[in-house]
């Protein structure tokens, strides 16, 4: 076995303790909100926090085999976890934020669609490299058969590497992370562009057309905040390299999905906290 | 009709300049070495390899590249304040937001490289002087045609965001769609040009990087030269088949069915993507064959 095959087995384990500070925080940011505003702060915290664990949970979808893919010596997609999740979600907040008008329900599809085919087209060029300029056909090395096409990934390994290219479950999940992750992005934006459309009049004493781009502004840069947050989260989770989701280290993700949700309360409360004043 | 047709020239017009920007970009990151294969760059000297390969690794290809798009988006939306040509605007905005990558690349050049002094390895000043000039061309067309695009989307197509805002969004994802893409042509077959074609670099292998050309020592140029000719349009069409078809879709089938046409167009091209994926595994399989038998490798 060789160190990247041992590691899956590394830091799997959950810690009770830890979990339950993290729920208890996550409480405690809730009811923060609910003291601050109840109605819409509250709502909008919700949202955020449902977002941000979207994009946690979504993160451990996409096969990221960073520097030993590159040289064929890992699958996945050489690159970076958290920036190649953060390109696929950023491409459906792009989506999902032209699609607002449309409703809640339109836009956060729109925007899981929109990262969905980022990583679909990604993950095809992938192999395309891989077969047709490289010569070398996909194969897993975490699993003896794909679970979804049933291809028998053992003997196309080349010598001395764990796998190579995206088998189809690696595709599978790479589409999966990228619909997750635009769809989580894009409803944190709208969570946020709801409140700042709803609030910031009334705090900068302007009529809402005036802060209607500020708000767009700012609900953008949040969402782009709290999806390099989560995104970078689970990257810590995953540590390194992960293939998809029959990868064991995908096993992982309740573990991250609580430390998103509490993050993601966390970022979103100072997010309101900007236009609900503090009663002081 | 006529909004259509408009709508319809600007996703044409911003789906080539990504493929533009998408290849021009993995050829700079590949010039300066800034992808995933830099790990064996730094490497190679452990190893007892010297070499005069660029090394500017100090980030991923998709924040740098979100950072001087970013830079350049933000600048070119300031000269608009001022009432500046837009295309004017653009060009000054994309040259200022170059230096920032030249200054990047200088320094990390010199940083990343005097870090392995203790390996015997040298900064090259030649080096310096002739690959971070290709790297800032490269980067000039990489930012100038993304920050085209955004401004494109923003005002032509009516977008909601910032022009700073669209510069982070797709500067992030140039750099997401071109390392994905280009770095396993430039880490496998360029880096590793001495190991078998078809077949995964050998672990053992790690740090044994190709350090000599047709004549005299390898560098850079050599790379991106090599690169280019297929690495660089393969992240192109990557990249400008995601803004096209993104664009196209919303542009298109938005207006039917209250948003529901650009969704399920989606869905349809994710669906095209996935068959045309398992035709490519598919055909491998059947064209490349095993490398083992079967049997033997089931064998405990």
């Amino acid at each position: 076995m060789t160190a990247v095959a041992a590691k899956p087995q590394a830091g799997a384990a959950m810690n009770p303790a830890a979990m339950a500070v993290g729920i208890v925080l996550l409480l405690v940011f809730l009811g923060v909100a609910y003291y601050l505003s109840p109605g819409m702060g509250l709502m909008a915290l919700i949202g955020i926090i449902i977002g941000g664990v979207l994009i946690g949970f979504g993160v451990h979808f996409v096969p990221v085999g960073g520097a030993p893919a590159a040289m064929g010596q890992a699958p996945g997609i050489a690159t970076g976890v958290a920036m190649l999740a953060a390109g696929a979600g950023l491409a459906g907040l792009f989506g999902g934020a032209w699609a607002a008008e449309q409703g809640l329900v339109i836009a956060v599809v729109t925007g899981g669609i929109g990262g969905g085919l980022m990583m679909a087209i990604t993950c095809m060029m992938v192999n395309f490299v891989y077969v047709f300029g490289m010569g070398i056909p996909a194969a897993s090395g975490k699993v003896a058969k794909d679970p979804i096409t049933g291809d028998s990934q053992a003997e196309y390994k080349s010598q001395g590497t764990e796998g190579h290219g995206l088998p189809f479950i690696s595709f599978v999940g790479g589409v999966i992370g990228g619909i997750l992750g635009g769809a989580g992005g894009t409803l944190i934006y709208i969570e946020l562009l709801d409140l700042y459309k709803a609030t910031l009049p009334t705090v900068m004493g302007a009529t809402a057309a005036q802060v209607l781009p500020i708000a767009v502004a700012a609900a953008g840069m949040f969402a782009i905040g709290l999806f390099l947050v989560n995104a970078v989260l689970t990257a810590y989770n995953i540590t390194g390299t992960i293939e998809g989701p029959h990868d064991p280290k995908f096993k992982r993700w309740p573990r991250s999905v609580v430390a998103s949700a509490v993050a993601s309360a966390l970022c979103g409360l100072v997010a309101i906290l900007i236009v609900v004043p503090l009663p002081i | 009709m006529e909004q259509i047709v408009f709508g319809i020239g600007i996703t044409a017009l911003a789906g080539a300049l990504a493929t533009v920007a998408g290849s021009a970009e993995d050829t700079e990151s590949n010039i300066g070495s800034q992808g995933d294969p830099n790990s064996q760059v730094q490497l190679a000297p452990q190893m007892g390899f010297v070499h005069r390969i660029f090394n500017k690794a100090v980030a991923g290809e998709p924040p740098a590249y979100a950072l001087w798009c970013t830079l350049g988006a933000g600048l070119a939306w300031a000269f608009l304040a001022m009432q500046i040509n837009a295309i004017l605007a653009i060009i000054l905005a994309s040259i200022l937001a170059v230096f920032v990558q030249g200054i990047y690349a200088t320094t990390a050049y010199l940083g990343r490289t005097a870090s392995l002094s203790k390996f015997g390895q040298p900064v090259y000043v030649d080096i310096l002087k002739s690959m971070t000039t290709v790297a800032m061309a490269h980067a000039f067309v990489a930012i100038f045609c993304t920050v085209t695009i955004c401004y494109l989307i923003n005002a032509a197509l009516g977008h909601p965001f910032p022009l700073p805002l669209l510069g982070f969004v797709w500067g992030l994802a140039l750099g997401a769609a071109g390392s994905a893409t280009g770095n396993p042509y430039y880490g496998k077959e360029r880096q590793y040009q001495n190991q078998k074609f078809g077949a995964g670099v050998p672990i053992s292998a790690s740090g044994n990087i190709v350090r000599y050309a047709e004549a005299g020592e390898r560098n850079s140029l050599d790379n991106g030269y090599f690169t280019a000719k297929f690495g660089g349009p393969a992240s192109g069409l990557c990249f400008g088949l995601i803004v096209f078809l993104e664009l196209w879709r919303t542009i298109l089938f938005e207006p039917i069915a209250a948003g529901w046409g650009a969704i399920i167009v989606g869905v349809l091209i994710i669906l095209i993507f996935t068959i045309i994926d398992r035709y490519i595994e598919v055909w491998a399989r059947k064209n490349y064959g095993p490398y083992t038998a079967p049997a033997k490798e089931a064998a405990p």
